[in-house]
């Protein structure tokens, strides 16, 4: 039984189940919520089926069509994709339930088609190898998730949606203009092959600029992230909860992977940029965050400053490779589990008041004490306090730091995860105290109070399973191209 | 420089005005080409470069392209409902940054 | 050779003067319906590009999706804006569409953001005209491998075989964006007048034409430029004029039958990759001696259901509940 489980083609199970999905959900939507959760838990067995295989053979190669690159299509897993599938089917099943709960028939009958498209999306653009296939996966990812913002119906949100529509939009072009400039310069669009020839010329240069500037502007790294407050503080909870998680660290994922891939070995020195910028958006997103007066506008502004930590890393491998990455997916899959708890949970106040004014929480701990529970746990987690995530990860981070004497990054660090404190506390503050004007309370349902709560209480799991997570992680060595430091140290 | 290298240039040079337009302009449905001609900029370089040789033409390029246009229309479709939705509730097609809460 | 050379340089570079000065009006002109006639008539141009750069399937998609659906999807989005304006009475909210459309940022931010654009678009140029001057791109692989794909042309050979993973992606695209807008739920508009008996006439005319069309440019596609992706527009355009002349679906069969239309494209090309995984192959690997027959069922499905989304785009709003919101 076994073998004939590690036989099945999970990581193509994974891009073609979600999409069947989506299509008997469009088909029949009468029974949209017992076909979505059960798409959901398809997957999510899907995921631990790749995983075993990966533990028992490492990478996973298949080239669709049986074209071996550069003619076809190369599907490619290592640990980083399998840790990125992991947290998409782990927050995806979470969110499904709570959104079954959320919302009413025929919400539900828009959002499952929609949501199991994105979901599509995901898991094709974890898997893939190839930088054409890749663009139509951004573009899957961004139209489904455009749609789903506009789900929210009143003018904010359709503002939001077509504001992100734009950007995403532009990002999606600049992206295929690198695309094609890497095609005409090696005749290949499969990652491996350009990995192997890639080497520092104008037009390569060109391409990294154009396709960076088109995942910065899709991932919201400051200054690039006017679109993404509107966007994720308009849509319906659950939907902030998976653009927010998710959405934006597809984008980063694939940034990333064309960094080690690609662009590593002709441009170590613009990494030292993308941490002014990470830098900067920790600052400006929790400043931002501390002056709302929205629960979700707050939660949102708190993902643009979560985001910058991930740049950190890009200055930080250049000495401590492996670390530094660690600490960032590490801080990546936290902050999914965190923030998607804390959009559930924002979602509750929502149903519950009727508003999320945050100076307007009558006695929430009291009243809706799992909710606020769930919270504050997330809260836990973006502070960075053990034994949370988000400590592991900024701890990684740090390790990373010191040991290249930045200290200037070590105390922006720091000085985040104070910041953070205060917007978390701003929030479970007015959540203690009694308004000065009651308001009118509806219930909330339990499935949406739990889903809020596990989740967070992962987040706080994770500072637990690293000795579990990392290995897998190291799986076919998504990071290897760091582990000759020295050569690259200037 | 060849015929190619010439569509090639002619292609950024569309790529560049669509962002401009985009940048500048308020009007939604302004937008909307911008993308669409900055999108034709991209598919013009992106084939135009095959042809950097007299041997036959490379089908790969074709084929993205093709592919290109359809997602085109798929967010040009999305957005133009989009834009009718937002001028249907606020009565203009354009984005509103002052009414967003 | 020499006058000829010059001819063809002539011809390209009035072709690319061209697309930017059309590109430049429909930018910046300042009425909007005047914008998309000179959008349109970029296309057209885009066209003949395309065929000067020896991508005729490219040139028919082009013409087809890119001037011709776009071009009806932005004409009618523009109506419907000037039909909202109308209801609103005239007065003070007539400046939407053709005033306010003029209204951008101050002159002052133009140049702000006209500066790195030149350089942006310099440095592009440069990083282009940088590129070795031989093209390595992959028509021998292709060619090498083309009796194997079950067609002889090689642009469908790459869509529909080799690529064939980037097509099924894409058409979940196409039907992605037609879900999303109808969850947007947009209210049909309210025209029921009589149509314009040229219209009509034209209409009877023309959808026996473009069907035929459309099965040719399936049936060739296999072998010359042509293609599910051009064979669906041209059908979709069909249903475009049909809707124009006032035609709706039935609604006996605007519910399920119209969604499984709309989806068999898409569910074709998931069964023929499972079918393909349980022989044990890899995902999406024909046979080559079944593959031109599996493409052709791909093609044919996909061709519907594209025609079916695109004409479904156009209409905008679902057939099936049309006062529900």
């Amino acid at each position: 039984m076994g073998d004939f489980l590690l036989t099945i083609p999970w990581a193509v199970v994974l891009i073609l189940l979600p999409l069947v999905g989506a299509i008997a959900c469009f088909l029949w939507p009468k029974k949209v919520n017992q076909l979505g959760l059960i798409t959901l838990g398809g997957v999510f067995l899907s995921v631990v089926g790749l995983g075993a295989w990966l533990l028992e053979n490492g990478v996973y190669h298949h080239a669709v069509g049986g074209w071996n690159a550069p003619l076809g299509i190369q599907l490619y897993a290592d640990g980083l994709s399998l840790v990125m599938l992991g947290i998409t089917a782990l927050v995806g099943v979470a969110v499904s339930v709570y959104a079954t709960a959320y919302f009413d028939r025929s919400q539900s009958e828009r959002f499952w088609p929609l949501w199991l498209f994105l979901l599509t999306a995901l898991n094709a653009l974890f898997l893939s190898a190839d930088i054409f296939n890749l663009y139509v996966t951004l573009e899957l990812l961004g139209l489904s998730a455009v749609a789903l913002v506009a789900l929210g119906g009143g003018k904010a949100a359709l503002n939001g949606a077509m504001r992100y529509l734009l950007a995403s939009l532009l990002g999606s072009l600049l992206f295929l203009f690198g695309v094609a400039l890497l095609y005409h310069t090696y005749g290949s669009l499969d990652l491996a092959m350009l990995s192997e020839q890639v080497e520092s010329t104008p037009t390569v240069w060109m391409a990294l600029g154009l396709m960076s500037a088109g995942l910065l502007l899709k991932t919201a790294l400051f200054p690039l992230h006017f679109w993404l407050p509107p966007a994720h503080a308009s849509a319906f909870s659950p939907i902030s909860a998976l653009l927010s998680a998710l959405v934006v660290k597809a984008s980063f994922y694939l940034l990333l992977r064309l960094w080690l891939e690609i662009f590593w070995p002709i441009s170590g020195s613009v990494a030292g940029l993308f941490g002014v910028l990470g830098v900067m958006a920790i600052l400006w997103g929790s400043l931002q965050a501390l002056r709302q007066t929205r629960v979700k506008m707050l939660v949102a502004y708190s993902t643009v400053a979560q985001i910058g930590y991930l740049f950190l890393a890009f200055p930080l491998a250049m000495g401590a490779g492996v670390t530094a990455w660690n600490a960032v997916i590490y801080l990546a899959i936290s902050h999914a589990l965190a923030k998607a708890a804390m959009f559930m949970a924002a979602g509750n106040l929502l149903r519950f008041g009727g508003h999320d004014r945050i100076a307007d929480l009558d006695q929430l701990a009291q009243r809706l004490p799992l909710t606020i529970a769930a919270f504050a746990l997330a809260g836990v987690s973006f502070i960075g306090l053990p034994p949370s995530g988000g400590f592991i990860g900024k701890w990684l981070l740090l390790e990373a730091a010191l040991m290249q004497g930045r200290w200037d990054l070590a105390v922006v660090m720091v000085l985040g995860g104070i910041l953070a404190a205060m917007y978390i506390f701003k929030v479970l503050g007015y959540a203690f105290t009694e308004a000065s004007k009651p308001s009118k309370v509806k219930t909330v349902p339990v499935r949406m109070e739990w889903a809020a709560l596990l989740l967070a209480s992962g987040a706080i799991l994770l500072g637990f399973l690293a000795p579990l997570i990392l290995p897998l992680l190291a799986i076919g060595t998504p990071f290897d191209a760091f582990s000759g430091n020295e050569e690259i140290m200037p | 420089m060849s015929i190619a290298i010439l569509y090639a240039l002619v292609g950024i040079g569309l790529f560049c005005l669509g962002v401009y337009a985009l940048m500048i302009h308020a009007h939604l449905l302004r937008k909307i080409l911008a993308l669409n001609i900055m999108g034709s900029g991209v598919f013009m370089v992106l084939l135009a470069l095959a042809g950097r040789t007299e041997i036959t033409p490379d089908p790969v390029p074709a084929a993205m392209v093709i592919t290109g246009i359809v997602v085109a229309v798929s967010a040009t479709a999305l957005a133009l409902a989009l834009m009718l939705k937002i001028n249907a509730i606020t009565g203009r097609a354009e984005l509103n940054d002052a009414e967003e809460k | 050779m020499e006058a000829l050379s010059l001819l063809q340089w002539l011809i390209d570079g009035l072709i690319g003067i061209g697309l930017l000065w059309l590109a430049w009006r429909a930018l910046f002109c300042p009425e909007l319906f005047k914008a998309i006639v000179l959008f349109i008539a970029f296309g057209l141009l885009m066209t003949l590009a395309w065929v000067r750069l020896k991508a005729p399937d490219v040139a028919l998609a082009e013409v087809a999706i890119g001037a011709g659906l776009t071009g009806a999807l932005l004409l009618s989005s523009w109506a419907k804006l000037r039909g909202f304006d109308a209801n609103k009475g005239m007065g003070a909210r007539e400046k939407n569409s053709e005033q306010a459309e003029q209204k951008t940022k101050r002159p002052f931010f133009h140049g702000l953001y006209a500066i790195p654009l030149l350089l942006m678009a310099v440095g592009l140029g440069y990083g282009v005209l940088q590129l070795t001057p031989y093209a390595t791109g992959l028509s021998a692989v292709v060619a090498e491998n083309l009796d194997a794909s079950g067609v002889s042309n090689p642009v469908t050979a790459v869509l529909l075989n080799f690529r064939a993973y980037d097509t099924l992606l894409e058409i979940a695209v196409l039907l992605l964006a037609l879900i999303g807008i109808w969850s947007l739920g947009i209210r049909p508009s309210v025209r029921e007048a009589t149509p314009d008996p040229v219209l009509d006439l034209l209409t009877r005319f023309l959808t026996p034409l473009l069907l035929l069309v459309s099965a040719y440019l399936l049936w060739v596609g296999a072998h010359a430029p042509g293609g599910a992706f051009q064979a669906g527009s041209v059908l979709g355009a069909a249903g475009v004029l049909l809707i124009l002349a006032g035609w709706r679906l039935p609604l006996s069969l605007a519910g399920l039958p119209l969604r499984i239309t709309l989806v068999a494209g898409v569910s074709t090309f998931i069964v023929v990759a499972v079918l393909t995984m349980l022989g044990g192959a890899q995902l999406l690997a024909f046979p080559p001696s079944q593959a031109s027959l599996i493409i052709f069922v791909l093609e044919i499905t996909a061709t519907l259901s594209i025609a079916a989304i695109l004409a479904a785009l156009f209409l905008g709003s679902r057939p099936d509940h049309s006062e529900k919101i």
